[in-house]
């Protein structure tokens, strides 16, 4: 009850907003803020409510082919849920004085909506199918939101971003589709817990290598990895703050979870076979991201590719097969959320305040002249460079850790060496991270002078910056919740 | 007279009789008393529903359940008309779909056709007899003649403007049709070779298995249905007439070729292929080349149009590969989800001609009938511009159409349960080069209509009212869309299990 209620709401105030666009009522910034601020406390509210009640729904949809509305909360989509309902109403609240340009505020407050319900959905299902569709419900409402509320300096940029986006991500998850078909036609059912359990008994190594390889392509564009990573600079240069964030925060973590649940948990052979060049294009990823930071100029794009090398160490972490590297993987997501969050809503505001994200330009630094939107910068990058303390530590060190020590079935020589490089590529992190921070933090520049960051503007930052801090203190936060369900992943139980 | 040559249950032939009826009830109303004209639409509008009230009764039965009709004396279950839940489904659209384009063409004092409506109506009423007729038609004669029925009154409706364009189109597409018959025709009699049987059966076709050199016939018979009806499904290689008699046809004749004709043709497919799914026959690579060809050329092409019409028609060809992709593997499941797909895709693209329909009445034709017409809608015609949106996204296969998308899931299931991999990989490309079909449209929808590429803001003042039918009908459509997009059971029930 507590479920259906939570995707009610985010699904019924979005469709409504979005119907009654036109009406004078909800076409008022304010009025649509309020209407979707409270639907997203409210659904906050049953999020944690069900996380910590943990209740399960089951019930008959499509019986024709076999699909039910199976939904429940575990440890492995926990944090996820929480994330996904505090973003949703964070990127409300930094609304409220960002107002949306380009269309009316219910369309905008309408797609975050359909957005949140898509996510949670997600994150929620326990059918194959049902987590395909609720996959494919952020999209369209993701697309409103960069093509019609985008970047508008450059019409026919946000028609190819918004496009890109849209087919790419389309492809992928039809792949991926194909690949759930054959999986529950393989193995005989659709429950997720079901398949997981089985660990893909009944299944042929031919068979489980391909659907495998099919379900790591569709969700592979999702994450997204090298080389299928082409899509997401662009979608998240053009996307206006709010779209980047829950791009970046929530719907990249679509993709993770995905392979965890689709792949390592009923398919172990097939993805043990296809492992090693997952986690290689995982760390050209990681190399790949962080040599474009390093020479990157528009601000935007520069965080949209340390995105990809921060997905790298995820992937890297999935592919190591133990429970250390699943660990690393799920709080790598998680930091990698409250981070990208962060810097996206940064730069957003500082795209606003500048009129453009270009780190050529000289501006004044950032320390002189609004030392909040400093001091938050400062907190991001530094955690986005890994620095032990901080959120981004934990996850990408954990996942080194457990590519150097593989699963048994893993090539352990071939693991250390790409656990090596994956080294070198936290060097290059610090070496962007602290390029940006040169560019715009340090220096005395006083002009041109900008406002610091103010009321809901500063209260998201904060929350955000403390919640880098406390996950980086204490990261058995999300660890804890994780790890019994990951162990019965990588049936490390015994050990 | 118990003892009749053939027993004759008019219950079960209600969907065939009741629109054939109709078109003659209309044709003496006619002749008795001239310039009538809505009673026209209110006797065919009647003769539809009641059509569609006799399938209730076939619908969602077990499978192997059918209500049979017409059978020879002597027993032995040879009969020449039954009714089961996929036939019975695919009447059900049929007539729904005919009388939805009635509401599109409710006539309007300006428009006068040559002939009167009831020329037209009773056109419209023949060849939707002639869908549920092959829908049930189970031996040669009839599947043949019905299949016609369907095909040769839409020839007319085409023509029936008079304009050049409708000519042409009406030309093209009564030369398919007579190729059509003849391969048609053809198949049907290496069938009776290879069978010895003029019944479309499973008992029919189960005759050959033991005799090798008879299974050659009946297989080149099958491709050579599949070739007939390719061309009344628009499939490629025999799809060159659809975007020529889409754009030439009025709209309501047009969202007709969409809906009505592709039932009749899906119809008669399924007929054949039910008859030869129990004989476990290997995939049909003929099918599954066909469809890979179809759902490709179709999106490349619609990609490239920017007349709504000309568009909707190379859609047409994209998703009528969709509908047969399933049939490359014969068995029961691919039946079920072939019609499913096809239900999903009628309902949608109705929906969608309606509201151009609709727009055509409000802004004028040349304000309507291109993509550009199209900027800004959602501001102008918020109503009209999501009922759009919601068809658009159900062709693509994207959520909120959740129908679409479910359609998708369905037709795919028996292609991967073959392990036919390189098709898949071909659809889910193809399901991308869809959206990108839709989203140009889409995008058009969404955009502010002051930021146009030539600088003026469009008035969006002196649009007239639409034609309360064409609204209703709209209202219906969308309503449906709705419903099925929210529990999709909806559809894949009356299909049967």
């Amino acid at each position: 009850m507590v479920i259906l209620l939570l995707l009610a709401i985010p699904a019924l105030t979005g469709s409504a907003l979005i119907v009654s666009g036109r009406s004078t009522r909800t076409s008022l910034q304010g009025n649509a803020n309020l209407l979707s601020l409270g639907a997203s406390v409210a659904t906050a509210a049953l999020v944690v409510a069900a996380v910590i009640a943990r209740p399960a729904v089951d019930r008959s949809w499509l019986p024709a082919l076999g699909v039910r509305l199976q939904f429940s909360v575990d440890g492995i989509s926990a944090p996820l849920l929480l994330l996904t309902a505090a973003l949703s109403i964070a990127v409300v609240v930094h609304a409220r004085s960002h107002a949306p340009h380009g269309g009316s505020p219910a369309m905008f407050y309408g797609c975050l909506q359909l957005v949140e319900f898509g996510a949670l959905a997600t994150f929620l299902s326990r059918d194959a199918v049902v987590f395909f569709l609720s996959f494919e419900v952020v999209l369209i409402p993701m697309w409103v939101l960069i093509a019609r509320f985008g970047d508008s300096h450059d019409l026919a940029a946000r028609a190819d971003a918004s496009g890109r986006f849209v087919l790419y991500t389309v492809f992928g998850s039809t792949l991926m589709l194909v690949g759930i078909l054959a999986l529950v036609q393989a193995a005989g059912t659709a429950n997720l817990d079901k398949l997981a359990e089985a660990h893909g008994a009944g299944i042929e190594r031919p068979s489980q290598i391909i659907i495998a390889a099919l379900l790591l392509v569709g969700l592979g564009i999702k994450i997204p990895m090298w080389p299928l990573h082409t899509w997401l600079p662009p979608a998240h240069t053009i996307a206006p703050t709010a779209g980047s964030v829950l791009l970046a925060a929530v719907l990249l973590k679509m993709g993770t979870y995905g392979v965890v649940r689709l792949i390592i948990a009923p398919l172990p052979i097939g993805f043990g076979a296809l492992a090693p060049a997952f986690a290689t294009a995982g760390v050209i990823g990681i190399l790949w991201g962080g040599l474009a930071c390093l020479v990157e100029n528009d601000l935007k794009r520069l965080i949209a590719y340390s995105s990809v090398a921060h997905m790298g160490f995820v992937v890297l972490g999935l592919s190591s097969g133990t429970t250390v590297g699943l660990q690393a993987a799920l709080f790598a997501n998680v930091a990698h959320g409250v981070v990208s969050a962060l810097l996206f809503f940064l730069v957003g505001g500082l795209k606003e305040r500048w009129g453009s994200a270009d780190l050529a330009t000289a501006r004044a630094a950032l320390r002189e002249v609004s030392p909040r939107l400093g001091i938050a910068l400062v907190v991001g990058f530094a955690a986005s460079l890994g620095l032990p303390g901080l959120v981004g530590f934990w996850g990408e060190f954990l996942a080194m850790y457990s590519a150097w020590s593989p699963a048994p079935d893993r090539p352990e020589g071939f693991m250390r060496v790409l656990a090596v490089v994956a080294v070198t590529g936290t060097a290059v992190a610090a070496g962007y991270s602290l390029r940006v921070l040169r560019l715009i933090w340090s220096g005395d520049r006083t002009v041109p002078a900008h406002e610091d960051a103010r009321g809901g503007e500063w209260s998201v930052l904060a929350v955000l910056v403390a919640a880098v801090l406390v996950l980086g203190i204490a990261p058995g936060l999300v660890l804890n919740s994780t790890i019994k369900d990951v162990a019965a992943i990588t049936l490390e139980v015994s050990r | 007279m118990s003892q009749a040559v053939v027993s004759v249950n008019a219950a079960v032939l209600l969907p065939v009789l009741a629109p054939a009826v109709g078109a003659a009830v209309i044709l003496v109303t006619d002749v008795a008393a001239q310039h009538l004209r809505r009673t026209h639409y209110v006797i065919a509008l009647a003769s539809l529903l009641i059509g569609a009230a006799g399938t209730f009764a076939g619908l969602g039965m077990v499978a192997g359940d059918a209500r049979q009709t017409l059978c020879l004396p002597g027993g032995g279950g040879q009969c020449m008309f039954a009714a089961d839940s996929i036939s019975s489904a695919l009447q059900l659209a049929a007539l729904l779909a005919a009388a939805l384009t009635l509401l599109l063409s409710w006539p309007d004092d300006k428009l006068q056709l040559p002939g009167g409506t009831a020329v037209m109506v009773s056109l419209v009423l023949a060849a939707t007899a002639g869908a549920t007729a092959v829908a049930g038609a189970r031996d040669l004669g009839s599947w043949l003649v019905a299949l016609e029925l369907a095909t040769l009154p839409t020839v007319a409706l085409v023509a029936l403007r008079g304009a050049r364009s409708a000519i042409s189109g009406a030309v093209a597409l009564l030369t398919t049709a007579l190729v059509s018959f003849g391969l048609l025709a053809l198949a049907a009699a290496l069938w009776f070779t290879a069978t010895s049987s003029a019944f479309l059966t499973p008992a029919a076709a189960l005759a050959v298995v033991d005799d090798p050199a008879r299974r050659p016939i009946l297989v080149l018979a099958v491709v050579l249905v599949v070739a007939g009806v390719g061309f009344k499904l628009s499939l490629v290689p025999f799809h060159a007439w659809t975007p020529e008699a889409y754009d030439g046809a009025p709209l309501p004749i047009a969202a007709f070729l969409a809906g009505v004709s592709k039932i009749a043709a899906l119809a008669a497919l399924l007929v054949v292929i039910r008859a030869i799914a129990p004989l476990g026959a290997p995939p049909l690579t003929a099918i599954a080349i066909v469809a890979a060809l179809s759902m490709t050329l179709g999106n490349i092409m619609a990609m490239r149009q920017n007349g709504v019409v000309r568009l909707l028609a190379w859609s047409t060809v994209a998703h009528a590969g969709w509908v047969v992709l399933p049939l490359a593997t014969v068995s029961s499941a691919a039946v079920h989800a072939s019609g499913a797909y096809l239900l999903a895709y009628v309902l949608a693209t109705l929906l969608a001609f309606s509201v151009v329909a609709a727009l055509v009445q409000t802004r004028g034709s040349d304000r309507a009938r291109d993509l550009t017409a199209y900027r800004g809608l959602l501001r102008d015609h918020p109503v009209l511009a999501s009922a759009l949106g919601l068809a658009l996204l159900s062709l693509a296969g994207l959520p909120p159409g959740v129908l679409g998308l479910i359609a998708k899931v369905t037709v795919l299931r028996p292609v991967v349960a073959s392990e036919l991999w390189l098709l898949a990989v071909i659809a889910a490309a193809n399901a991308v080069l869809g959206v990108a079909v839709y989203v140009r449209w889409l995008r058009a929808i969404l955009a502010s209509p002051d930021a146009g590429p030539d600088g003026a803001a469009v008035v969006a003042a002196r649009d007239r009212q639409a034609h309360p039918a064409t609204l209703v009908a709209v209202g219906l459509a969308g309503a449906a869309l709705v419903l099925t997009s929210l529990s999709p059971q909806l559809i894949l029930g009356l299909l049967g299990s």
